[in-house]
């Protein structure tokens, strides 16, 4: 600690703070525009001004100066309130002043500062900025004349998103903003550099002329979308979700977030939302009421064992239990399941095993105290951007080593330092594996290892996984092996990250198994800065999981209920939140099950493809209009209260299923806060939480390991087929689930499915980016638009999913991997 | 698809031979601080920077394309578009100024019909306006590649257009 001196005051301060955080622990607060305490100190602007006794009075940036001991600092001077005055009179030389009719009015940087040192003349005349708005992208304006080249969008995009789209153009007078050959923007669109402009230079396109902004109220809440469980703002008016808003103070992510965060909020007040309830008579759905629709569902889940449910993992926690309460004690059925049945494997039956908990022994928050990440699949940043931003910023700022393997490069292969160590498709496990035997062979394992459960079983069978063999097969060398495990082994802290998901079907229990080998061999767990991070798909997978909506021994699971379905052993199925014939796999194989279930009953935000073959259709609430708990991928336990009415006709799941409880002549919970109260004190870690407590501040449920080596089955290698390719699927950034497609913000991006294509292939088969080919597979053929990108190598392509129109499950039958050939 | 892509996606077929731009970044790839260095010697070689080798050496030297737009833009060394065999450069300067090189900088867009900046379609001449070139004392003065010309007059730019327009291409 330092002691200064600051407007006669006398004040401590940390060595490491500049100027201006230090005013500002102790309650000064020093003007800045171009100073954004998540990015490096810059300079630029002079708007933060002050005046230090021992630089003889000299005029310096706060934001850049560090403070030393016995400095007397002065903030606002007659002095520096001229010089200010004089910053802001040279900015608005040349800017538009259009503030009538610019959306930053009333939150902008420039206004507020102009108006607080008055500056209702100007001494200077010249000419205003005559720069091209760019309105060629659909979800970012960018109006260079607004701009006062403060550069933060340039360094957010940079230091955090690690995408790079924007730069400083030209020099002097003419310097702007802009992209490479003055290009539109063609980014992410995760909107960072928006939320960072202190003016109306960059803003949200679907907002334009929405609402002003001091006419909006500001909702807390958390996405809706992947499992990382960003906080949002909501900006509401008249009961309407118009837009989200930046808070640079919210959650572990400070704020940031992605395109489907920020921009795909539009499905919440969707005139395509379902209103009313639905029930089918003579082959049609009718509009009916909701006593009549209850009244009918009611009869059906008389079943018994013939009932059996599929959940979303985008309902609540107290959703979730209540839907199982439902199916377990009144209707009398071990049958249910979510996320197709496999997608949470990787917890429920890997990590159950290898570390005795479904949940993932590491947070988030590990990211940035290790020392060397190790991630599965490149994928990780699609799947789970603002993760991928801590990634970002950890190799970055912190100089974390990143390995990586994966079957494809990506975005996170770019980063300075990262190794991308790409094998075959679906080999994954045989690689982890062969980690797993180099680190026992080096003798890189901890001593006591041979003590754990399992040690001599794991032994034996890594017997048949040296480097040298599954070499062949996965196409890394075996030093590449064998560097991998020296260096996960030798690291001081080492985190593991992979990403699971209906897209991601060789991320099973079998792989998390051997990820988790590699932990416990080398001691990497129960450590901060160690551990694994299952990163789950949905915003309530983890929930899902700990809420234990997966089957136990007696029940079926997804794929089994679906076969029961065909088979007529399920007479009624009841399916909320998902829509299996978009997202599970085999299309056919769902489709003929859906049709010969008696009795489907579906609840839904949407006519979903699911919807439209149902008997009843309910018209469910999505996270805007409840209020209940949501779990993120490393067991943060978040309160979401409403932050809108809910839509028209429309009951939330947790209605739902409480009318259908009474219905089926049983209690129902009094509240959902009674309600996780009863949970708290069921599920381990949860105790102690209540929905008060979490309305303060979310909570980690505690995860307690008790280690196991467990063996781990490598499926058989996939042997390449002359002329074909082997198609993997997954997650596109702009995408999570098929809940996005009704997000106006990740379609307009991303619209369609594709397939994408290394050069080499597309160069054989004499295929071009944009050109449209028919891929076909032994269960059917696609249309898709082709991408010619670096990342993939030879051999592969790969085809996200989300998609109705495109659905990749036409031609995947949940395999790992597919053999397909390409056509024109 | 629409016209915004999910991910940079390739260019159709380059037309310049980037086999050149490889074996200057080849030379260069290890060396800490190669951007300028390559751009340089890419814009030797090929007399401009086109797009696909801006592209290429972003991809190759993993900098972002934006990044190295901003270094093309913020030096006057770098060039963009071809540039043509014959660099005609006119002072703008005061003392040119007073000497009447407005009407010299008139007369070679008119003889060449093109602009500042800019370059004929056989790629013979570049025509540019620049600033005090330090030889005052010859106002007006122009250049052509190295040679200088001085005391301009409208008669002496129909003579150097014509001398250059003789001169071989190759
Ligand atoms: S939207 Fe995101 S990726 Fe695009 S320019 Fe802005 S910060 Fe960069
Ligand atoms: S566009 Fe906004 S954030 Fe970017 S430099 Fe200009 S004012 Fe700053
Ligand atoms: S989709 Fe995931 S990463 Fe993106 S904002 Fe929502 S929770 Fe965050
Ligand atoms: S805020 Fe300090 S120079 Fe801009
Ligand atoms: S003004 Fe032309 S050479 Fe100086």
């Amino acid at each position: 600690m330092v002691n200064l001196t600051i407007d006669d005051k006398q004040v401590t301060a940390p060595k490491t703070a500049t100027i201006y955080e230090a005013a500002k622990m102790n309650g000064v607060n020093i003007p800045i525009l171009c100073h954004d305490k998540k990015l490096k100190p810059f300079g630029a602007c002079r708007m933060c001004l002050v005046e230090v006794e021992q630089m003889k009075g000299r005029q310096i940036p706060a934001c850049t100066t560090p403070v030393t001991e016995g400095m007397i600092i002065r903030t606002s001077t007659p002095d520096i309130v001229k010089a200010r005055k004089m910053v802001l009179e040279l900015l608005l030389l040349n800017h538009p002043l259009d503030c009538p009719v610019c959306d930053k009015a009333g939150d902008c940087d420039l206004q507020n500062l102009t108006y607080e040192y008055k500056v209702d003349t100007n001494r200077f005349v010249d000419e205003k900025f005559h720069h091209e708005i760019d309105y060629n992208n659909p979800l970012i304006e960018r109006d260079m004349n607004r701009c006062v080249l403060c550069g933060k969008c340039a360094r957010i995009c940079d230091e955090i998103v690690s995408f790079g789209a924007l730069t400083f153009i030209d020099r002097g007078i003419e310097t702007k903003i802009g992209c490479e050959f003055e290009d539109g923007l063609n980014c992410e669109f995760c909107g960072s550099c928006i939320s960072v402009c202190p003016v109306g230079s960059l803003l949200a396109r679907p907002f334009k002329f929405k609402a002003r902004f001091w006419s909006l109220t500001k909702q807390k809440s958390v996405c809706g979308y992947c499992g990382t469980g960003c906080n949002l703002t909501l900006g509401v008016k008249d009961n309407k979700v118009l837009t989200t808003l930046y808070d640079e103070n919210q959650g572990f992510h400070k704020g940031q977030l992605c395109v489907r965060g920020r921009f795909g909020y539009q499905f919440i007040n969707s005139d395509k939302r379902l209103t009313s309830p639905l029930v089918r008579r003579n082959g049609r759905l009718i509009e009916a009421s909701w006593e009549e629709a209850l009244e009918v569902v009611a009869a059906r889940l008389k079943g018994g064992n013939s009932v059996a449910a599929l959940g979303s993992s985008r309902l609540t926690n107290e959703e979730l239990t209540l839907f199982k309460k439902l199916m377990l004690e009144n209707v009398g059925s071990s049958n249910f399941d979510h996320s197709a049945g496999y997608a949470h494997s990787a917890l429920t039956s890997g990590f159950a095993r290898s570390f005795g908990t479904t949940a993932s022994p590491a947070s988030i928050l590990d990211i940035q105290k290790t020392d060397l990440l190790f991630v599965i699949k490149t994928d990780s940043y699609e799947t789970h951007p603002v993760i991928g931003f801590e990634i970002n910023m950890a190799v970055k700022n912190r100089g974390i080593k990143l390995n990586i393997i994966s079957d494809k490069r990506g975005k996170l292969s770019k980063l300075p330092g990262a190794n991308t160590f790409v094998h075959k498709p679906g080999s994954e496990v045989s690689v982890l594996n062969a980690i797993a035997k180099s680190i026992l062979d080096d003798k890189l394992a901890v001593g006591s290892v041979d003590s754990v459960q399992g040690y001599a079983e794991l032994a034996e069978a890594l017997k048949a996984y040296t480097p040298e063999a599954v070499s062949a097969l996965c196409g890394l060398t075996a030093e590449d092996i064998k560097k991998i495990a020296r260096e996960y082994a030798s690291a001081d802290k080492a985190l593991i990250l992979f990403p699971i998901g209906q897209g991601y079907v060789s991320h099973n229990q079998e792989m998390s198994c051997a990820v988790a080998n590699l932990s416990i061999l080398t001691g990497k767990l129960g450590k901060e800065g160690c551990g694994v991070l299952c990163m789950s798909e949905k915003n309530n997978s983890q929930g899902a999981v700990d809420m234990g909506f997966f089957p136990r021994a007696d029940g079926m699971n997804a794929q089994q209920i679906l076969d029961a379905c065909k088979n007529g052993s399920v007479k009624t199925l009841f399916v909320a939140g998902e829509n299996p014939i978009v997202s599970y796999p085999d299309k056919s194989k769902v489709t003929t099950a859906l049709e010969a279930v008696e009795f489907l009953i579906v609840s839904e935000l949407f006519m979903t493809e699911t919807a439209a073959m149902a008997d009843v259709v309910l018209p469910a609430c999505s996270f805007a209009e409840k209020d209940g708990t949501f779990t993120s991928t490393d067991r943060r336990v978040q309160y979401v209260s409403p932050s809108i009415r809910k839509n028209s006709n429309c009951k939330t799941d947790f209605e739902i299923f409480s009318a259908l409880i009474s219905k089926l002549g049983g209690q129902t919970p009094v509240s959902s806060s009674l309600l996780f109260s009863e949970i708290s004190s069921n599920t381990d870690g949860y105790a102690g939480m209540t929905h008060v407590s979490l309305r303060k501040e979310s909570a980690f449920a505690s995860v307690n390991v008790k280690p196991k080596l467990i063996v781990p089955k490598a499926s058989a290698a996939v042997s390449s087929e002359p002329g074909k390719l082997a198609m993997v699927t997954g997650s596109a950034l702009y995408h999570s689930g098929t809940l996005s497609q009704f997000g106006e913000g990740p379609m307009h991006v991303c619209p369609e499915a594709y397939v994408e294509m290394s050069r080499k292939d597309a160069a054989n088969l004499k295929i071009h980016d944009k050109d449209i080919v028919t891929v076909s597979s032994p269960t059917g053929s696609l249309k898709l638009n082709v991408k010619v990108t670096a990342r993939i190598p030879e051999g592969l392509v790969f085809v996200p999913y989300h998609f109705s129109a495109a659905p990749v499950n036409a031609i995947w039958d949940g395999a790992p991997v597919t053999m397909v050939s390409l056509t024109k | 698809m629409s016209d915004v892509v999910a991910q940079k996606t390739e260019e159709q077929e380059p037309e310049v031979d980037l086999s050149i731009a490889d074996a200057i970044i080849d030379k260069y790839i290890d060396i800490p601080g190669n951007l300028m260095p390559v751009l340089q010697a890419a814009q030797d070689e090929y007399g401009y920077i086109p797009r696909t080798v801006a592209d290429h050496i972003a991809e190759r030297l993993n900098v972002y394309p934006s990044q190295i737009y901003g270094v093309l833009t913020f030096y006057a060394q770098f060039h963009l578009k071809p540039r043509g065999k014959f660099i005609i450069r006119v002072c703008v300067g005061t003392a040119c100024h007073v000497q009447g090189a407005p009407r010299i900088v008139e007369t070679f867009f008119d003889k060449l019909g093109i602009g500042h900046a800019e370059t004929t379609p056989d790629l013979r001449f570049t025509f540019e306006k620049v600033a005090c070139l330090g030889a005052c004392g010859m106002a007006p003065l122009a250049m052509v590649n190295d040679s200088t010309y001085g005391a301009m007059t409208v008669q002496k730019v129909d003579d150097i257009v014509a001398d250059y327009q003789q001169r071989p291409l190759k």
